[in-house]
């Protein structure tokens, strides 16, 4: 079943055109790396599906609905995972999870389940509860993957959410994402990290200047042959 | 949902000690000039009733005499002092607060506090009112100009959208959260305040609560208006930087730039006689009678026969003794008098309450002027209270000198002027009771300003709620 899925998806700014017409399908299980040199269209098509800005033209679908017409109601099924995951620096990493999953509209949850999500997510027990001002970021990006597990999102939309992280946190980075696909969670995550998207995608999608030229299945390629494809359409 | 934020917002307020630190600063600002002001009202209200006393103890010794020497002789009213005068003592220092009482003339009270003021007067000056009306704005300023933009600039404003919540929720929450922060600051200020209203007012004057309670709630109008702008400035401000310096703009020409300008036309519009210029123009007309009325002779004359008339002696002049005679000439010499008096007062006070309107209306550019005019008005401290301790005293005035020429008129004989009343007479004349104006007096006076007040709540939030259609993620 499509979880996330583009229609003819278009977003010009002023003339510059930042998506010519995106189709995509992403299943439930699914994994899809998107590709491809800064400004080749990866965020624009994350921020469409997450309603932070509005399509030129096309849709964007989360569940079946249209995102322009339930923007909050598609909401419910996401969660969303930014390069850094900003969380509030005065509270506790406990807090802002507590905090962030009441208003997804969970109601109020068990803090020792919660604790229980943040330790399922790779948080040290003994940073639950300091404020978030002293977590590094791969600490942060794991809150952020503790509020979609605790939300029970069905999409993950994942904008770079490793970059910056050191080897071995990308590492658990990507088991987290891993755990979550096998859950039947639909992933679309932008990355520049082909070694990642070879790991984790079930997909790669290699975009530029707004089109995506090419998207391919993992399992048929392996890590030479992704980055041979990737340098050849990077060719101009 | 809005619990939700105003919890969240309450905690980060709670643990950041910038806002602990203004908190308190406020809040100790707040307790020291309710104290101060509070000392100061004690030490004033016995010294006005002490001279009070001594006036009357001066009046009733003041030895055999004519009463009409008497009248003329004089006696000294004290303006009392409110009970909420120590929260805001609004123009109180500026105006006179003794009042001499004498036959043929309406004075002006004289010897304002602040022409004598001390160090304690002046630090006086710095009322618990001006704190809420300058320095609470601010903390307001310093605790919300940031809202939006500083979500944005952390991120978190993106990750808040990502989870589907709507923006007037946020908005709502936040608002509560710093309804709560500020009650935190502002309550125990309110408990002080209330006891000390309590130990000044007591059961002399039933009035006091009622007004505070008004004040508060008024007060609540000018934090919340504030409060809207805040939000407001912050929601459409491109960065925290910008919303700082747009509502600190706000408030520096509003609180301190308007108020200055607001007087000076008001001054400008309706003009004011200047003392001298009224005094010559009552003398004048004194000498001469009412322009368009009869010269004073003929209406001396037609006052008496009417008053001659009244009593049912008219035409038995004849008959009557010289005092007789001389009390009604004295009385009708007053009738003329207080209408002249009468007269020009009048026009002063049209002039006086049009440029207190004009003021009000300067509150639409300001909602410090609002405030401030809310606030005295309910403490009993602006100028239409001053008014009516002069209309009252007036009365007074006119009452006791009557009094006086009654009984000259009755037990003179015919040596008037031989005649002299004793302390009986003194002690038999009327004594002078000021009854402060009720609460819909004070808040007839207010209606501009109240109105003006509540529309800047109202703009104000509906600009904040608007904002909300188009704030930027990014």
């Amino acid at each position: 079943m499509a979880v996330l899925e583009a229609v003819g998806l278009r977003k010009a700014y002023d003339g510059f055109v930042a998506l010519h017409g995106l189709d995509l399908v992403i299943e439930a299980g699914e994994v899809f790396c998107l590709l491809g040199a800064n400004g080749a269209g990866k965020t624009t098509t994350i921020q469409l599906f997450l309603g932070f800005i509005e399509p030129t033209g096309g849709t964007v679908r989360i569940q079946g609905l249209d995102v322009a017409q339930h923007g909050l109601e598609t909401k419910r099924h996401i969660a969303y995972i930014p390069e850094n995951v900003m969380l509030y620096p005065g509270l506790s990493g406990l807090e802002n999870l507590e905090f962030f999953n009441q208003l997804a509209g969970k109601g109020r949850v068990d803090r020792a389940a919660l604790r229980a999500v943040l330790a399922e997510a790779g948080l040290q027990a003994e940073a639950i509860d300091r404020p978030v001002r002293t977590y590094s970021k791969g600490m942060r990006q794991k809150v952020g993957v503790a509020m979609a597990i605790a939300k029970g999102a069905s999409a993950l939309l994942l904008d770079e959410p490793t970059s910056g992280l050191d080897p071995k946190g990308s590492n658990e980075f990507s088991r987290l994402l891993v755990t979550l696909r096998d859950r039947g969670v639909a992933i679309l995550m932008a990355t520049h990290d082909l070694f990642r998207a070879k790991e984790v995608g079930t997909r790669v999608g290699i975009m530029k200047h707004g089109r995506l030229v090419a998207s391919l299945a993992t399992d048929e390629l392996s890590h030479a042959d992704l980055e041979r494809i990737y340098l050849e359409h990077m060719h101009d | 949902m809005i619990r939700l934020i105003a919890t969240k917002e309450l905690r980060e307020l709670a643990r950041d000690g910038r806002f602990r630190l203004a908190g308190a600063v406020v809040l100790v600002l707040l307790v020291t000039t309710l104290g101060f002001g509070w000392r100061l009202a004690a030490s004033v209200a016995e010294e006005r009733s002490a001279a009070q006393q001594a006036a009357e103890e001066s009046w009733q010794g003041q030895g055999d005499k004519n009463p009409h020497v008497a009248a003329h002789y004089g006696k000294y009213v004290f303006k009392p002092l409110g009970t909420l005068a120590f929260l805001d003592p609004g123009v109180d220092p500026f105006l006179g607060v003794t009042l001499k009482l004498e036959a043929h003339k309406q004075n002006l009270a004289h010897d304002a506090p602040a022409q004598d003021a001390t160090a304690i007067h002046r630090f006086g000056q710095l009322s618990a009112a001006s704190v809420l009306q300058l320095f609470v704005p601010l903390l307001l300023i310093a605790l919300g100009f940031a809202a939006w933009t500083g979500e944005r600039e952390r991120g978190t404003l993106r990750q808040l959208a990502s989870t589907g919540v709507s923006m007037r929720h946020l908005l709502l929450g936040k608002a509560l959260g710093l309804a709560g922060a500020l009650a935190g600051v502002l309550l125990p200020a309110v408990a002080v305040a209330v006891a000390m209203a309590a130990w000044l007012g007591g059961g002399a004057d039933p009035g006091w609560l009622g007004r505070l309670a008004l004040m508060v709630g008024a007060y609540g109008l000018y934090f919340g208006a504030m409060a809207g702008l805040v939000f407001f400035v912050s929601a459409r401000a491109p960065s925290s930087r910008h919303a700082l310096v747009v509502l600190v703009g706000f408030w520096s020409v509003t609180s301190l730039v308007v108020p200055r300008v607001a007087s000076d036309v008001a001054a400008r519009v309706v003009s004011l006689p200047a003392p001298a210029e009224f005094a010559a123009a009552v003398r004048h007309s004194m000498e001469n009678g009412l322009p368009g009325g009869a010269p004073r002779e003929e209406r001396v004359s037609a006052l008496s026969a009417a008053l001659l008339k009244r009593h049912g002696f008219e035409g038995a002049e004849a008959f009557m003794d010289e005092a007789m005679l001389q009390g009604i000439e004295l009385q009708a010499e007053a009738a003329f008098e207080d209408e002249v008096l009468d007269h020009h007062v009048a026009g002063l006070a049209t002039a006086l309450a049009r440029q207190e309107r004009v003021a009000q209306w300067a509150a639409v550019a300001s909602p410090f002027l609002a405030i401030r005019a809310v606030s005295s008005g309910l403490a009993g401290t602006d100028h239409a209270h001053h008014r009516a301790f002069q209309v009252q005293a007036e009365a007074y005035r006119r009452a006791l000198v009557q009094a006086l020429n009654d009984d000259l008129a009755r037990n003179a004989g015919d040596d008037v002027w031989r005649y002299q009343a004793g302390r009986a007479l003194w002690e038999r004349a009327p004594v002078f009771a000021y009854v402060a104006p009720g609460l819909g007096w004070a808040l007839d006076h207010l209606g501009v300003a109240l109105a003006v007040l509540v529309g800047w709540l109202a703009l104000a939030w509906a600009a904040a709620w608007r904002s909300l259609r188009r704030i930027p993620l990014f």
